[in-house]
């Protein structure tokens, strides 16, 4: 029982010296800074890593989890590990700054007289007045001092800034906070990504790690798009959205990227911009091949079909945006639109067979000759979608309320210093009368050793000017007799 | 000997101002003649020339005074330092009104603020607290500064959508002033260490250490087979890094100057091993040979620095990646010419303590007061690093969707924060003041910098405007 206790209280040390919590924060800094130069997996292509690590040290790092060492078991255990440090090495020291706070120290005894490092005695004719002339020299410094009367004199005591001994405690609370925060997000959080086109609907969220998650209610958006600058570069991206619940929108806002749309804290961001690859709509002039009647514009969507006349139809079958031809056949090269391609098939009761209109004519498809009417495309309408990133992170009310306490407690710790001053009335070994003065900073010694000669010059100056008033005083007296 | 300088003195002192006020004189009737030719007086450019001509005199005068200790060097320093910030202040006016936000949106923009911010807080820590002689070490970084502004991509690009924001300006303000405060405490511990009379010895294994690891890092990933030495290609018509695929980009290979690479690399490498070997060897006699061999290391240092700037300027070069010859360009890699010229500082800095007078000593604050206003600067910086990353992280949230996202430069940041964290720790519970928290104050220091610089173009990441 012993031991454990032993043990116990072994481990408790370890873990609450500024030693141990020296080490660990240079271990997270090592391991932190490894993070950044070895390609991370959530954020890094499989290509890459493949790429860039042999499969030997690729399967390596993947065993000890140092390809995605920020959400790895071990270091989440070292900031456990560094979080308990924290908790005890406050613990350790807190009775101690609390004792300060609590029951300030307000008549010294003998022995804290004669350690004190900074004190001064002053040769005075009378306690009673010395004492007062020092607590008007304290007042006049902004201190209010306190009258504290023992069986034997009566002595002062004045502080400023006590709450100062506690401000480390609030910074580190406000660290455990942050943690915290951090913390219930892993677990709890989560972030995906929703891709629709104007008019989709969806509440399928694909996580980071391929899963879908449904949320209780859908979002659509109604309408999306992108600003350019001049020389093209993009200047805003924006989406009409409406969160839909139950069939009824209850909530519509545009977003743009740096304003996200919150509903039942999960927040949805702009994230991208782009084409579908798909065409959206495509305006053709129309004429007849006999140039009869007047030629006019029709809109076709995809598997659109329009009347023409009475007995001919028109559809556009397909849409390539860069097309290619090869082995007899019209392939997609790529998406983006730099070299097009429409299929239109025209259907009538006049002909036997559809005809296969191709714009541009590309030779051994087209039939643009056998048809009655000639299309010219006028205008084309390529479809967009707007990816959406979607998050729910309930712990960061934890984080900012963290960042806003350690705001205000490093601005306690580094501007406000506890001082405190001491006065007792002394007598000295041949029973002369004396102002024992002394006093302590726990910050910025220097500045502290400058206000307190101030304070014994007053005091002094104070008593000067009494002693010369009583002498004018008693003089006058004198001459009185 | 002592006293034959005490009495060259007044003469000394006025050459140097002569000399360098004669220079600025010079240097910028030479641009007069330009602008003239241009006729485009106050522009971005000029400006940044002007405050680059004043911080060189300023730099001069503060080096001469460290190294002479006359008292009118500081003067006219000074005042050369307020002509420079005039002008950079002008220059940075220039660029908010042309680009129509505050000067932070792209590397070139955050590095004319810093050097802005440098600039000022050299004033305040000369005016205010009466570190002479901090000039001497901020004054050559605000000139590297500005040199390194000249080859950036300086053009004015509109904000892309992530950027605008106020946040922006919070958070960029707050790093910016954090960042100065940490120069200002790394140069503060640099005059303790000097006052703390600090073994030359020990100086000369940091700077050549810092040199060699220069070197190292070049060799290593830009030497190529049969002594070349690997560029990143440059369009020149489009102003921009060449890319082979999206993400990839195209390395050309300027043949030779990987074997020029290695030599100097062997030059700096050589103080710093005899040094290694003094001190195994306890033979103090080897020092003076070590010191020579800094002589030769900067010298081709400087050889290696020039040989690169032409051959980077002009000519094409073959790619093992591609068919053909491309250009490069000296914006394309930032990384290796900040690495070559501060590596020539570093070393030039050591030959300054070298030379330093026996009485430098009287010439700045005392050991204790400077070991206190270093404390100071970083109680200063540290509330504004925790502020500038929960800004950053608030940005971030309303940005990317999340508040933390390791992300290098984020992680980076943080581990800045940890390494100040560890300082005050050890200053306030431990009582660690004088050497052990000086060399703790440069090497945060050191960190700030890699984030800044490092980061950016080494490591990959969202952070990708700055």
């Amino acid at each position: 029982m012993a031991g454990t206790n032993h043990l116990g209280r072994k481990l408790w040390q370890t873990l609450s010296s500024i030693r141990t919590g020296v080490i660990l924060l240079i271990v997270v800094v090592i391991v932190a800074a490894a993070g950044t130069m070895i390609l991370q997996r959530p954020i890094t292509d499989t290509d890459e890593m493949q790429r860039t690590y042999s499969p030997q040290v690729l399967r390596a790092l993947d065993a000890l989890q140092l390809t995605d060492v920020y959400h790895a078991w071990w270091f989440i255990l070292l900031m456990v590990l560094v979080s308990c440090s924290i908790v005890a090495a406050s613990i350790q020291r807190f009775p101690n700054s609390w004792r300060y706070f609590s029951r300030p120290y307000k008549s010294p005894n003998d022995s804290f007289r004669h350690s004190l490092a900074t004190q001064a005695t002053i040769s005075i004719e009378d306690e009673e007045a010395g004492v007062l002339a020092a607590a008007s020299a304290l007042r006049k410094l902004g201190y209010k001092p306190d009258l504290v009367t023992t069986e034997k004199h009566v002595s002062l005591f004045a502080e400023r800034h006590r709450v100062s001994e506690l401000a480390v405690y609030v910074v580190h609370a406000s660290l455990l906070l942050i943690f915290m925060g951090g913390i219930i997000d892993g677990l709890f959080g989560w972030s995906g990504f929703v891709a629709l086109t104007p008019g989709q609907q969806s509440s399928k969220i694909e996580m980071r790690n391929g899963t879908v998650r449904t949320l209780p209610f859908a979002v659509r958006c109604d309408s999306a798009g992108q600003e350019n600058y001049a020389d093209g570069s993009p200047k805003r991206w924006w989406s009409k959205l409406a969160i839909v619940q139950d069939g009824q929108d209850v909530r519509n806002k545009e977003i743009v990227v740096n304003d996200p749309l919150v509903y039942r804290a999960v927040r949805f961001y702009q994230a991208s911009y782009g084409p579908t690859g798909k065409v959206e709509k495509i305006t053709f002039s129309v004429r007849q091949a006999n140039g009869e009647g007047t030629p006019r514009d029709i809109a076709l969507a995809p598997e659109q079909q329009v009347q023409l006349d009475a007995d001919t139809s028109v559809v556009l079958a397909e849409f390539i945006p860069d097309y290619v031809v090869r082995d007899n056949q019209v392939y997609t090269r790529s998406q983006s639109v730099d070299n097009p391609a429409v299929h239109l098939v025209v259907e009538s009761k006049r002909s036997a067979r559809p005809v296969n209109i191709w714009l541009p004519p590309i030779e051994g498809f087209a039939e643009n000759a056998l048809s009655t009417y000639v299309f010219e495309p006028q205008d084309l309408q390529m479809g967009h979608y707007t990816g959406l990133q979607v998050s729910h992170e309930p712990g960061q009310w934890g984080v900012w309320s963290g960042v806003v306490l350690m705001g205000i407690g490093l601005a306690f710790v580094f501007y406000l210093v506890h001082t405190r001053y001491w006065v007792v009335p002394v007598r000295d070994a041949h029973g002369h009368p004396g102002l024992w003065v002394g006093g302590t900073a726990n910050r910025n010694r220097e500045a502290f050793e400058e206000n307190f000669k101030q304070l014994v010059e007053e005091i002094e100056a104070k008593l000067k000017a009494e002693s010369a008033a009583l002498a004018r005083l008693h003089t006058m007296s004198m001459a009185g007799n | 000997m002592a006293r034959a300088r005490v009495e060259q003195q007044p003469a000394a002192g006025t050459t140097l101002i002569v000399g360098v006020g004669l220079s600025i004189a010079f240097l910028l009737f030479m641009a007069f003649l330009n602008v003239v030719k241009s006729g485009n007086l106050l522009n971005e450019s000029n400006l940044l020339f002007a405050a680059l001509i004043f911080y060189s005199g300023a730099g001069a005068l503060y080096l001469g005074f460290g190294v002479t200790g006359t008292e009118s060097y500081v003067r006219f320093a000074s005042l050369a330092t307020w002509a420079g910030l005039l002008a950079n202040t002008g220059a940075v006016a220039h660029r908010w009104y042309a680009a129509g936000h505050p000067p932070f949106a792209s590397i070139y923009e955050m590095l004319l603020s810093f050097v802005w911010t440098l600039a000022v807080l050299t004033l305040i820590a000369e005016k205010r607290f009466g570190v002479k002689v901090i000039g001497t070490v901020t004054m050559p970084v605000a000139i590297v500064g500005v040199v390194l502004m000249q080859l950036l991509p300086s053009e004015v690009r509109p904000l892309v959508p992530a950027l605008q924001s106020t946040w922006l300006h919070v958070h960029v303000t707050l790093a910016m002033l954090a960042y100065a405060a940490c120069a200002l405490s790394f140069a503060l511990a640099m005059m303790f260490l000097i006052q703390d009379q600090v073994k030359t010895e020990t100086f000369l294994a940091a700077t050549s250490f810092t040199s060699v690891a220069i070197y190292t890092a070049i060799v290593l990933t830009r030497f190529e087979k049969w002594g070349a030495l690997n560029v990143i290609a440059w369009d020149p018509q489009r102003k921009s890094e060449l890319f082979l695929a999206k993400g990839m980009r195209l390395f050309v290979s300027i043949p030779d100057l990987g074997w020029l690479m290695l030599m100097v690399f062997a030059a700096v490498a050589a103080p710093f091993a005899i040094y290694a070997y003094a001190r195994a060897r306890k033979d103090e006699t080897l020092f003076a040979t070590a010191n020579r061999a800094v002589f030769i290391s900067i010298l081709l240092q400087v050889v290696a620095l020039a040989v690169f700037f032409v051959r980077v300027r002009d000519g094409m070069y073959p790619s093992l990646d591609a068919d053909g010859l491309f250009a490069t360009n000296l914006a394309t890699s930032p990384f290796i010419l900040s690495g070559l010229v501060g590596s020539i500082f570093v070393s030039l800095m050591y030959l300054l303590l070298l030379w330093r007078r026996e009485d430098l000593q009287e010439l700045l604050p005392d050991a204790a007061s400077l070991d206190r206003i270093t404390y100071k600067t970083i109680a200063i910086a540290f509330p504004l690093l925790t502020l500038m990353i929960a800004a950053g992280a608030y940005w971030a949230n309303r940005t990317w969707g999340s508040y933390w996202s390791w992300d290098p430069k984020e992680t980076w940041a943080a581990i800045t924060w940890l390494v100040y964290a560890g300082y005050l720790h050890m200053r306030i519970t431990r009582g660690w003041r004088g050497r052990r928290a000086a060399y703790f104050a440069i090497l945060g220091f050191a960190v700030v910098m890699f984030t800044f610089f490092g980061v950016t173009y080494l490591l990959p990441g969202l952070h990708a405007y700055a």
